[in-house]
């Protein structure tokens, strides 16, 4: 059965709106609440992605290893690579010269074992993650003592090797031609691996949402944003400033790269060129100072904007074409470039501004403080 | 057969077209604290301006070096006007006014990519291309046989591409005359009171804003002269001066934010480690390595802040020679 254009279309939109909410929130914990100025995003979103890339079709092909299938291994690879694989071990060696091939074969046992394909993706996720963590770790390591606008130059920097890698070591993510990635959802049958994709976006977004507003109205919320406000009075409080820094960073970079292999495994591909600075550092910056930082609402608001608005431009593309003297590709950072100045201009604060955090309320404190009062020192 | 090895010559052109580069991004950052994220594409409009000049009206590309200096000169000045002074005087931190320059970049990107559309769909045939532009064949050649047989050296056939002599010479005079410039004149001297203290320099009389506006001026017009030379030693296209902005990023951090010299050795040193460093690291590593070029400027900026995060230019070297002194002699 096939799903209609429109439907597609919005559940593209809502896959991309959860993964983008992933990165805004993430990055929203590192600038808004932190005030790190986080300008290299794109190198754990392209570490996520890569990983899903390079990780999940090698997997599933050790997991048959170890319960092996029982048909006997036969591969075509075609005229690229010209042989017949009739062995997992080779399947694994020729992993990336016969992609295509070895990630059809694949795709049949992920589409009759749930488990299996479950299984794939739990550990995809969870390596994108610990990957996120140990990238946000090096890559900040020799900044994170530098201050404001020196630490953004030094991330933004820093956020172009993995590009660089991912573009010329075949290995990973094939290089210059890409990869193809085994269809972890296939069980969900034809089209309808877009919507079992799109609702685990959904879910994971929600959880991340969920934990953001949980983080910054616990007593570490309050810390972190002491910390941007005011870094001196922070120590003088015996906070260890650098440390609670890099441990934010790490954090936020986990979270960005499961979303980076949660857009890979969603669109079955990656290429090493889609992961640029564009995309993946200046958007999300986009999006949330277009929301109103240190406010994940803000964070949701701006990034809806900015997906509906830009799939919308894709969507009408055609009857765009006849109204604008030039090609449609260049009308949405044209617009995007105007609207981010307009903003800044006259609503730097964004759509939604942050909101003074809440304390307790007055009675409750009261009785806290009498409590205190009354109870004997010891 | 060359007066140097094509390897030396596009180090040497690379490194002067640096040097402008990271001048003029240091020198804005000095005056209004702004790393400027649109200063590559400055460049890439200078690649249109040779492009257009020595393509479509048979020019000499060198007339584009002037005219590439005003026209970048005056986008910059746009953006400072229009947009970030503005928005400094409502108060906006760094992190806004930075956000604005990734902003006015999109605009300059969109602009340049619509007039490269209408370059092919126009006048295609003229321009042949006008997404990857490498215009050596415009460049005059230098022979410096006249000058070997002076020398009593070998004469035969030793020319250079143009760009080798005018490239470096550029920026050396260009250098030398910001270097005039900043200390000689009674507006230079005004430039700098307005960077060491903007509002003391303001109870005096400077006009401060008016020496911001003049460095954004003169730092634009810096990368569109770099930009309008790049066609003619390398390949250009749109996204040129976005790939470009890392090593300039680099090359600044390396000689240290806080000193407009210290931007001109960073260009000097980065600029010859990627393209030499390259060829060397090929030599012994095999050919695979050459894609990861990019990664030189990377590793050199982190190993600089690692061990001297105040750049080259903040070291205390006579510290580091005392400390070898006791050494010695205990």
């Amino acid at each position: 059965m096939a799903l209609p254009l429109e439907a597609l279309f919005l559940f593209d939109v809502a896959a991309l709106l959860g993964v983008y909410l992933i990165i805004t929130v993430s990055l929203n914990i590192e600038y808004g609440y932190t005030g790190i100025p986080h300008f290299g995003k794109v190198l754990t979103v392209a570490g996520g992605a890569f990983l899903a890339g390079a990780l999940p079709g090698r997997l599933g092909l050790l997991i048959l290893q170890i319960f092996p299938p029982s048909e006997a291994v036969r591969i075509d690879c075609g005229v690229a690579a010209g042989r017949v694989i009739t062995s997992i071990d080779e399947a694994l060696n020729l992993y990336i010269p016969c992609n295509v091939g070895v990630v059809d074969w694949l795709n049949r046992f992920l589409a009759s074992n749930i488990g299996f394909a479950l299984t794939v993706i739990l550990a995809t996720l969870i390596a994108a993650g610990l990957f996120g963590a140990f990238l946000g770790f090096i890559s900040s390591y020799p900044g994170i003592r530098l201050r404001g606008d020196y630490l953004a130059m030094v991330l933004l920097a820093m956020g172009e090797i993995l590009r660089i890698i991912g573009y010329n070591y075949e290995p990973l993510v094939g290089g210059t031609l890409g990869i193809s990635l085994p269809n972890v959802f296939a069980w969900a049958g034809g089209e309808f691996r877009f919507i079992v994709a799109t609702a685990l976006i959904l879910l994971v977004a929600l959880g991340v949402y969920l934990y953001a507003e949980l983080l910054v109205r616990s007593p570490l919320g309050r810390l972190l944003r002491a910390v941007r406000d005011n870094e001196v009075t922070a120590e003088s409080l015996g906070k260890d400033v650098t440390s609670l820094r890099m441990k934010t960073l790490v954090v936020g970079s986990a979270i960005s790269a499961i979303a980076g292999c949660l857009y890979a495994l969603y669109t079955g591909g990656v290429i090493a060129t889609t992961y640029n600075r564009v995309s993946w550092t200046f958007w999300p910056w986009v999006m949330v100072i277009m929301g109103g930082t240190a406010n994940n609402v803000g964070a949701l608001a701006g990034t809806s904007a900015f997906v509906v608005f830009r799939q919308l431009i894709i969507f009408y593309k055609d009857r765009l074409a006849g109204i604008v003297p030039f090609n449609v590709v260049w009308l949405d950072t044209l617009i995007l470039g105007l609207v981010l100045i307009v903003i800044l201009l006259y609503r730097p604060e964004g759509i939604i501004p942050e909101k003074p955090s809440l304390t307790l309320r007055r009675e409750k404190l009261l009785k806290l403080i009498s409590a205190s009062e009354t109870k004997p020192r010891e | 057969m060359g007066l140097v090895e094509p390897l030396f010559r596009d180090a040497i052109i690379y490194s002067s077209l640096l040097v402008m580069l990271s001048t003029g991004l240091t020198f804005t950052y000095l005056t209004t604290r702004v790393p400027n994220f649109s200063h590559g594409s400055f460049a890439t409009l200078g690649i249109y301006t040779t492009l257009t000049l020595g393509m479509l009206f048979r020019l000499n590309p060198y007339l584009s070096a002037p005219v590439a200096f005003i026209i970048s000169g005056l986008v910059a000045l746009t953006m400072y006007l229009a947009v970030l002074n503005p928005l400094a005087s409502r108060g906006a931190g760094y992190l806004q006014l930075m956000i604005a320059t990734i902003a006015f970049e999109f605009l300059i990107f969109s602009f340049i990519n619509i007039y490269a559309d209408y370059l092919t769909a126009n006048f295609g045939a003229i321009v042949e291309q006008a997404r990857t532009i490498f215009l050596r064949k415009l460049d005059l050649r230098v022979d410096f046989g006249p000058l070997a047989q002076v020398l009593g050296m070998r004469a035969a056939g030793l020319d250079e591409p143009a760009i080798f002599i005018i490239a470096p010479a550029t920026t050396l005079a260009s250098v030398v005359l910001l270097h005039i410039l900043l200390t000689k004149t009674k507006f230079g001297t005004g430039m700098r009171a307005a960077i060491e203290n903007p509002p003391l320099a303001e109870t005096v009389g400077i006009n401060v804003r008016r020496a911001y506006a003049v460095s954004w001026f003169i730092s634009g017009g810096l990368a569109g002269v770099s930009g309008s030379f790049w066609p003619l030693a390398f390949l250009g296209g749109t996204e040129t001066g976005s790939f470009l902005l890392v090593s300039i990023f680099a090359a600044s951090i390396v000689g240290g934010l806080n000193n407009l010299y210290g931007a001109m050795l960073g260009g000097t040193v980065i600029g010859p480690a990627e393209i030499l460093g390259t060829a060397e690291l090929s030599s012994v590593f095999g050919s695979w390595i050459i894609p990861y070029r990019p990664a030189i400027p990377l590793a050199a900026m982190a190993v600089t802040l690692l061990f001297a995060p105040q750049g080259l230019t903040g070291m205390r070297w006579i510290h580091i020679v005392r400390l070898r002194g006791y050494g010695s002699s205990s």
